[in-house]
């Protein structure tokens, strides 16, 4: 006699719609593998239309209260792509240092306070804390810098209200900028420390096929900008050519959209596929800290994305350094962005993947139409397939270690599904 | 030692900027030494908010299924508060795991007080219903009332 085993991770929206897990299985089979998912950005696209192009980048930030930055320089991109002009030079280099306060901050939340729990077996940040407090203090620094950077740059932690369309309101004093020199190369030694700690972590088996997928931006690890998209099975487009190759499919079963390559299936954005293609332009430290632990230069095992998160916290800090190094106070805070009617297309490495932004306008500047794609809605097949592959590999696991690897799996993505809902109930059914 | 108010939510979710709007109410409004937060963000950030701060006040919108507009004051120093507080998930942490984590960390005020503010409608771009401002005002009274109760 076969036995139905179901697994069922529920969410409940803190706004509206529901989402959660469901894995079914027959005996060892496994018949069914769904995220049912509520996903905010479509609401603010219906939101963005009749708004002017100048409000976008307020308006998305409110997308997520995690990676705020990523809407913000999508969409700032996208406006300005379509007014012909380029925000470059020390104005472009304090977008790149915002974005990396944002990569530290998040990067940090998600490997110790999300996902390291999974590992050291422990349910949570807060039992994490009273089992190794030192390592959870070390991580509320670290995003403490973070958040830091995003303040000084950005004018305030969350939500940065300095940022607009073609710059800045005001732009940061040399002198702003040298008091988080400090702070950050402590950050810089923490995060190299922190890539040994998870390093040493279990891992559970799986090896996946990914076609990964991340932004190019022509000789320098993508995170605030990128002209093209690339992959590691020979993609290479222009980002407003997103469309030609990505395909958004309605889900009956979530109201996020699932996103596929066209003709080639799911398809993987966020670090490691940013490490899998990119791994060169890596700061100098933070290769050695990949070197160091022997992190494989193409990950497969979506598990270890943890290290690869912990690598780009040590690139981050370098990165941010650098830029602080080489920052001269530009003499204005912005350019002029005159819109016009088109199409303007923008896209920028959010903390968990590509973030692809793209809006028409009429000729003074009227929102027509606004399509965002975060990075989770790109991931969620690709979740759907490792949960399935985990799970068909798995079969002899008991239900809780089974439920707990599967949650651990859909968190190797670090996915945004949750920006609007709470966790509430677990209910393991068999039949 | 000081005091803040911290007020948690997403401007843009109807009832959820509850707690956005009791701390604009409050702001520069308060006795010196009292300073007002806007977290929009995730609620970790509540640990570095209140960083050596003896009193917090936080208010934030709440989903129960209570009346819109209901107020509910509770102490984190009596213990764990509601799960309608938790968030908990794949992405973040919620304002009572953030006290959880404060606790075990030797990092929560000695008087936490948490003003919950039941939300009716959450929905994108939507204003704040009657029920929920009107609460706000009431809340905002409330922690004026604290703090000067307290000198």
């Amino acid at each position: 006699m076969s036995s139905t085993r179901t697994i069922r991770t529920d969410y409940l929206a803190r706004v509206e719609g529901e989402g959660g897990m469901l894995v079914r299985m027959r005996g060892d089979e496994v018949v069914d593998v769904q995220l049912r998912i509520y996903e905010p950005p479509r609401f603010f696209e219906a939101f963005l239309r009749g708004r002017q192009f100048t409000e976008a980048p307020d308006i998305t930030a409110r997308i997520c209260g995690i990676c705020p930055v990523a809407y913000q320089m999508s969409s700032s991109l996208a406006m300005e792509s379509l007014a012909g002009v380029e925000v470059d030079g020390q104005l472009r280099a304090l977008r790149r240092l915002l974005y990396c306060g944002e990569w530290i901050e998040s990067h940090t939340l998600h490997v110790f306070m999300l996902h390291a729990p999974d590992f050291l077996g422990v349910p949570s940040a807060v039992e994490l804390a009273k089992v190794d407090p030192a390592l959870v203090e070390t991580a509320l620094r670290l995003k403490k810098i973070g958040n830091e950077v995003m303040r000084v740059v950005g004018g305030r932690e969350v939500h940065p209200i300095n940022v607009r369309v073609g710059g800045w309101y005001r732009t940061p004093s040399r002198a702003d900028l040298e008091r988080l020199v400090p702070d950050l190369e402590w950050a810089r030694e923490a995060s190299q420390q922190a890539v040994r700690v998870v390093a040493g972590l279990d891992f559970p088996e799986l090896e996946q096929d990914y076609e990964f997928v991340a932004l190019d931006a022509g000789g320098e690890y993508p995170i605030d900008r990128g002209a093209r998209f690339v992959s590691s099975r020979g993609l290479d487009f222009p980002i407003s050519e997103f469309y030609d190759h990505v395909v958004e499919e309605h889900v009956e079963r979530s109201n996020a959209l699932h996103a596929r390559l066209r003709e080639r299936g799911a398809y993987l954005v966020g670090p490691i596929a940013r490490y899998a293609l990119h791994r060169e332009l890596l700061s100098p430290n933070a290769l050695a800290s990949a070197g160091e632990v022997g992190l494989e230069p193409v990950v497969r095992n979506p598990f270890r994305s943890i290290i690869v998160r912990a690598v780009e916290i040590v690139h981050a800090c370098d990165e941010a350094l650098r830029l602080i190094a080489e920052y001269e106070e530009p003499p204005a805070p912005s350019i002029e962005v005159v819109p016009r009617a088109g199409w303007g297309h923008g896209a920028s490495e959010a903390p968990r993947g590509a973030l692809y932004h793209r809006y028409r306008l009429d000729d003074d500047g009227t929102i027509l139409d606004a399509k965002i794609v975060p990075p989770t809605s790109q991931n969620l097949k690709m979740i759907e397939e490792d949960l399935d592959a985990f799970v068909r590999g798995h079969t002899a696991l008991d239900e809780e270690e089974l439920r707990l690897r599967c949650e651990q799996s859909i968190r190797n993505y670090d996915p945004c599904i949750s920006c609007a809902t709470h966790f509430l109930t677990l209910d393991v059914e068999q039949e | 030692m000081t005091t803040c108010v911290v007020g948690v939510g997403n401007a843009l979710r109807g009832d959820d900027a509850a707690g956005l709007e009791v701390a604009r109410l409050l702001d520069g409004t308060l006795p010196d030494g009292v300073h007002v937060v806007e977290c929009e963000g995730e609620p970790v950030s509540l640990l570095s908010a209140w960083e050596g701060c003896d009193t917090a006040f936080v208010v934030d919108a709440t989903a129960s299924g209570r009346e819109p507009g209901t107020v509910r004051r509770l102490s984190a120093g009596d213990g764990p508060l509601p799960p309608e507080l938790q968030r908990a998930s794949t992405h973040l942490l919620g304002i009572a795991e953030a006290v959880e984590l404060a606790r075990a960390l030797g990092r929560l005020p000695e008087r936490t007080i948490v003003y919950g503010i039941e939300g009716g409608c959450f929905d994108t771009g939507a204003p704040l219903s009657e029920e929920v401002r009107a609460a706000t005002l009431e809340v905002a009274a409330a922690i004026r009332r604290e703090l000067s109760e307290r000198g």
